[in-house]
């Protein structure tokens, strides 16, 4: 019997990923551009940051406070995740729900939520340096045949790979 | 943008988040996991991603429909530098901007208040910084915004089937040779069915990882 495959938690990434395939393919031909996310965080971040620091050049021209298309693209994401989640009946407010995460570094929420804070910021800042993240660079860029996108995909390993050695250590 | 072409991006992100959750990568573990090697499943979602992207997009560009956003600049070292210490930040999170939304939607709350005050902190950080390092180091080995059939003066077509086919190679020899190995933490072996015959090696692993 087959299960309906909106109740389903998970299917297979392959399916998945000729999803969003088909989304940057619709996307460039119905609005002109192609998915990304770092950039809906740098226009959100502008509306705190331009009463802030009102003399900065960056959050005046090159990124000002505006609900872009890639905020309502990332509303989008937001919305359809939660969908997903609850026809899936998998839904729920957790503080810390990662079973691998508390198996390794433990049930403490605070510690979960101090490396998750402070993991956001370097990666925010670091596809600030790239020009793009793993959608609007590393997908979006190679789907255009980018340059930029093959070099920050391996890029991500080399950065990820000692990262991830540290923290597990011996469970690595 | 007028309400039409707002309801359409809302639309296509819907089912990016979906995809993004129905991948599993609104979980830590699955994000983490790539990097270990024992889960390889952001790496098959991007690649099927690419492959079929590529293929319908530079079709269509052959037909006229549309042009490419040509907004995405390779300055080498700049590239380089941002793409490691995003990994970092990525394997430590166990999320990226896109999957912190899509995450957060599912209902973590570790994405909604701490990962995005992360992020929203970051972007200010580089905003505020942005004049002292980024005109220069954009400046460095700046190839422009030309895409690689154009830089290498190579047939686009040719280009596209030769790419393609290089990833498809890869996912085929990751399914294959069995890319991921068995997970120390979780005791789970690679994802991948016709690993099921060899369950005592995964468990083996499992014994060591839980203390």
């Amino acid at each position: 019997m087959i299960k309906n495959p909106l109740k389903q938690e998970e299917w297979s990434p392959y399916v998945a990923g000729a999803g969003l395939g088909l989304v940057v393919i619709f996307s460039l031909l119905l609005t002109h551009r192609v998915p990304g996310s770092s950039g809906a965080v740098e226009n959100l971040a502008a509306f705190l940051a331009q009463p802030l620091f009102p003399d900065n050049v960056y959050f005046k021209f090159q990124m000002p406070a505006v609900i872009s298309w890639q905020v309502w693209l990332l509303l989008g994401v937001f919305l359809g995740a939660m969908v997903s989640a609850m026809l899936a009946g998998v839904w729920k407010f957790d503080r810390n729900p990662d079973a691998q995460w508390k198996a390794v570094f433990g049930t403490q929420t605070w510690k979960r939520w101090v490396v998750t804070f402070f993991a956001g910021v370097v990666v925010e800042f670091a596809a600030g340096i790239a020009g793009g993240c793993t959608s609007g660079l590393a997908i979006s860029g190679s789907v255009q045949l980018v340059p930029a996108a093959f070099l920050f995909i391996p890029a991500m390993f080399v950065g990820g790979i000692p990262t991830a050695l540290l923290m597990y250590g011996k469970r690595y | 943008m007028t309400i039409g072409e707002v309801l359409i991006t809302i639309v296509l992100g819907f089912v990016f988040g979906w995809t993004l959750d129905k991948a599993g990568l609104t979980k830590y573990h699955k994000i983490v996991n790539v990097y270990r090697f024992t889960d390889l499943a952001v790496l098959k979602y991007m690649m099927s991603a690419i492959i079929v992207g590529m293929a319908g997009v530079w079709t269509l560009k052959g037909l006229g429909l549309v042009e490419l956003t040509g907004t995405i600049s390779t300055y080498v070292p700049g590239v380089l530098l941002g793409g490691v210490l995003f990994g970092v930040g990525m394997a430590a999170a166990g999320f990226c901007p896109g999957t912190v939304a899509a995450g957060a939607g599912r209902g973590n709350l570790d994405y909604l208040i701490p990962g995005f005050a992360g992020f929203l902190v970051g972007a200010i950080a580089f905003g505020l910084s942005y004049q002292s390092f980024m005109p220069q180091l954009t400046q460095v080995a700046n190839l422009g915004n030309l895409s690689l059939p154009e830089l290498l003066n190579l047939s686009p077509g040719l280009t596209v089937v030769v790419v393609i086919l290089l990833f498809a190679l890869v996912l085929y020899v990751i399914e294959r040779t069995h890319a991921a190995r068995p997970d120390k933490v979780t005791g789970e072996g690679p994802t991948n069915p016709s690993d099921a015959a060899t369950p005592n090696a995964a468990s083996k692993f499992s014994k060591q990882g839980t203390d």
